[in-house]
């Protein structure tokens, strides 16, 4: 019975511990048991028992449900990163502002580099829509 | 054997009707379900302790450790009088739907 043992513990393994498990995987184990000993005086190996048991237990996806495993929720960072990337931007943009008329004042270059800075709050702006 | 999903809608109400005859535990419950529909219908022992759990929460259902087995304590279930209430209403709404389907499954091959 060791086995079975095993098995159920290798069946919850993803569900965070808590009494409401430890009352449910005793519950199983109990259950599971108790069907291996009635499959076995049906005239069933006790190896061919125990498979069958587990087999026909099913998947653990519904009690994982039951037991409240959250689904992994995905956190919308959009926009905070739309926030950031403009703040960003402007702050870039107002250096190359700051370099170009402080050192060449004679010729204006600043917007070469603005242009290809927005593309990064352009993109962010999109990702963000998209999420929403 | 049948598609299982069809049957999955109505495994509270079939579980609290075996429930509300004796209290039971689980893999007697599971092997009852074999038995009467004559292994036509095979409840999955996974689905069997999901539906436990949730009516529980829901007070439809009281569970208290029992009778010895040769493993352990057994977990045994008893129905509450809202899960009486629930399975009359459940009844009650079969039929209203059992009677919707008929309409349109009768009389064909």
């Amino acid at each position: 019975m060791k086995e079975l043992k095993g098995h159920v513990d290798e069946l919850f393994r993803g569900i965070p511990e808590s009494e409401q498990k430890t009352a449910i995987m005793e519950e199983v184990l109990e259950n599971l048991e108790e069907k291996v000993w009635d499959l076995m005086e049906q005239g069933k190996a006790e190896e061919d028992a125990i498979n069958k048991a587990i087999v026909e237990f099913g998947s653990i996806e519904d009690l994982k449900n039951e037991l409240g495993v959250k689904q992994p929720v995905k956190k919308n960072n959009t926009k905070l990163n739309l926030g950031f990337s403009i703040w960003g931007s402007i702050i870039i943009i107002a250096l190359f502002v700051f370099m170009n008329f402080y050192y060449s004042p004679n010729v204006i270059w600043f917007v070469y580099p603005t242009f290809a800075i927005l593309w990064w709050p352009l993109s962010m702006y999109f990702i963000w829509k998209r999420a929403n | 054997m049948i598609r299982s999903d069809f049957i999955r809608g109505h495994l509270d109400a079939i579980i609290l009707r075996l429930i509300l005859e004796k209290d039971r535990y689980g893999y007697e419950i599971s092997k009852e379900i074999s038995s009467r529909t004559n292994d036509r219908y095979q409840i999955k022992e996974a689905t069997l302790y999901a539906v436990f759990q949730r009516l529980e929460k829901k007070e439809l259902l009281e569970s208290y450790l029992g009778g010895i087995s040769k493993g352990g304590k057994r977990k045994y279930y008893t129905i509450t009088t809202l899960g009486k209430a629930y399975l009359k209403e459940s009844v009650a709404e079969w039929k209203v739907t059992k009677n919707i389907i008929d309409l349109f499954m009768e009389g064909l091959d």
